[in-house]
């Protein structure tokens, strides 16, 4: 498991940017054939087994540690129009059980410029399982582990995050913060969240029962 | 590349200079008691783990109390756990009351539940009450959102910490500032906590659904 950017990283791009990218690109040809193949109303689950995660192995998995200090990098590296990061762990529950419809998510509007960074909060001696199930689930883009200072993890994604798991942060091409929540959601919302901010007008009704308010403006 | 890295350094600044809580951000999260406030809901009874009726009132102490929502079935509040016990324990010697409460509903993790909690208290050698807020009420009350979650209340009853046990829940021997120690020592000695308010990562806490109380 080898470690990402230290503290204070900054000058220390250079060494450590390349690594993004390469990672980042390998996946799109995969990503495109496995769209069209999704684009078949009942044949995805056929598709999803047929095209990424069959091949897909946990030692393979680009799963990397992110300081409070490099997060920003991070999510700016992730060059997307909009950045949903999930912060989650795999003995969370709720967080297992709305990881699907984030990659999912992810892998609908990757075209439309939609980046989901995945930052684990599982200890050390669980960073195996959270491996596994990233397998499982067909992550085949770079996802992150936290390191260092939850309390500086915390505040850098919100200062308005409690802590609690599962949290999700939705940020523009400007690292602005446009939206963000604790507790798991249901694919609508997620889907109502981003949408916005990739300037795609609304398909669902917003669910009422969640605990996040959503932006508008 | 010097775009790029032009580009990350803007987005970074953005992000380190705490610049998201700018007018499209929402507020996520129910908010919690504020320092100064008293506790709230402190007259209802709740079963502790070893079969009493216990409110918050109950426990109070002399120089303060301590009210500690943890739950089982939490991988951090396990972490912690030893550490919780050992704080109460000795908050207690030092005439701090202290309760910790498990809000979470078991139907959701059949390791919330009470007998759970029974088996728990005894094994670890819980000297204080180890209550079951069976609506989860009291932790809705309040405003708390995560296990392990500590309020703590000067002798006056006034909220003087919230926040999180220390800033190492993976390592007990890396612990660099153990908060809520620090308070509970400043609170018994009678002078202001070093520091009121911090936080950590957590369980969120499994609410009951809102008429199944």
């Amino acid at each position: 498991m080898q470690d990402g950017p230290a503290a204070g990283s900054l000058h220390r791009l250079p060494s450590y940017h390349p690594a993004v990218p390469t990672a980042r690109f390998l996946p799109r040809l995969a990503l495109v054939a496995f769209l069209a193949f999704t684009l078949g109303a009942c044949a995805r689950k056929e598709s999803a087994i047929a095209q990424a995660p069959d091949s897909l192995r946990a030692e393979d998995l680009v799963f990397t540690s992110v300081t409070p200090d490099s997060l920003a990098l991070v999510v700016a590296a992730a060059g997307g129009k909009v950045t949903l990061v999930n912060v989650w762990a795999s003995w969370c529950e709720p967080c297992r059980q709305e990881f699907p419809e984030l990659v999912r998510l992810a892998r609908t509007y990757e075209d439309e410029g939609l980046k989901v960074v995945f930052v684990s909060a599982d200890f050390t001696e669980d960073l195996p399982n959270a491996r596994k199930f990233l397998a499982a689930q067909g992550v085949d883009w770079p996802t992150w582990y936290k390191k260092g200072s939850d309390q500086a993890f915390i505040d850098a994604l919100s200062p308005r995050w409690t802590g609690a798991l599962p949290g999700t942060f939705i940020y523009d091409a400007q690292g602005k913060l446009r939206d963000s929540w604790e507790g798991k959601a249901t694919y609508a919302k997620m889907e109502n969240s981003v949408r916005p901010v990739l300037s795609l007008p609304p398909v669902t009704q917003v669910e009422t029962d969640t605990t996040s308010k959503e932006s508008r403006s | 590349m010097k775009a790029t890295r032009a580009a990350l350094l803007a987005a970074s600044l953005v992000l380190v200079s705490g610049a998201p809580a700018k007018a499209g951000e929402t507020a996520s999260a129910p908010t919690a008691l504020a320092l100064g406030a008293k506790a709230p809901m402190a007259t209802t009874k709740m079963k502790t783990a070893n079969g009493k009726e216990v409110s918050i009132a109950d426990v109070k102490g002399a120089k303060g109390t301590l009210v500690v929502f943890t739950c089982n079935a939490c991988p951090w509040a396990e972490k912690w756990e030893s550490r919780i016990v050992e704080l109460g324990n000795d908050a207690g010697k030092k005439g701090i009351g202290m309760i910790a409460i498990n809000s979470n509903d078991p139907n959701v993790n059949a390791d919330d539940s009470y007998a759970v909690m029974q088996t728990r208290a005894k094994e670890r050698g819980m000297k204080f009450a180890y209550a079951y807020d069976a609506t989860s009420g009291i932790a809705k009350a309040f405003g708390a959102t995560r296990t392990p979650e500590a309020f703590l209340f000067d002798a006056s009853g006034k909220l003087v910490y919230h926040g999180t046990i220390d800033d190492n829940a993976d390592d007990a021997a890396a612990v660099k500032d153990a908060y809520l120690a620090n308070a509970v020592n400043a609170v018994a000695g009678g002078k202001a906590v070093p520091v009121a308010e911090t936080k950590a990562l957590g369980c969120g806490i499994k609410f009951r659904k809102s008429s199944a109380s």
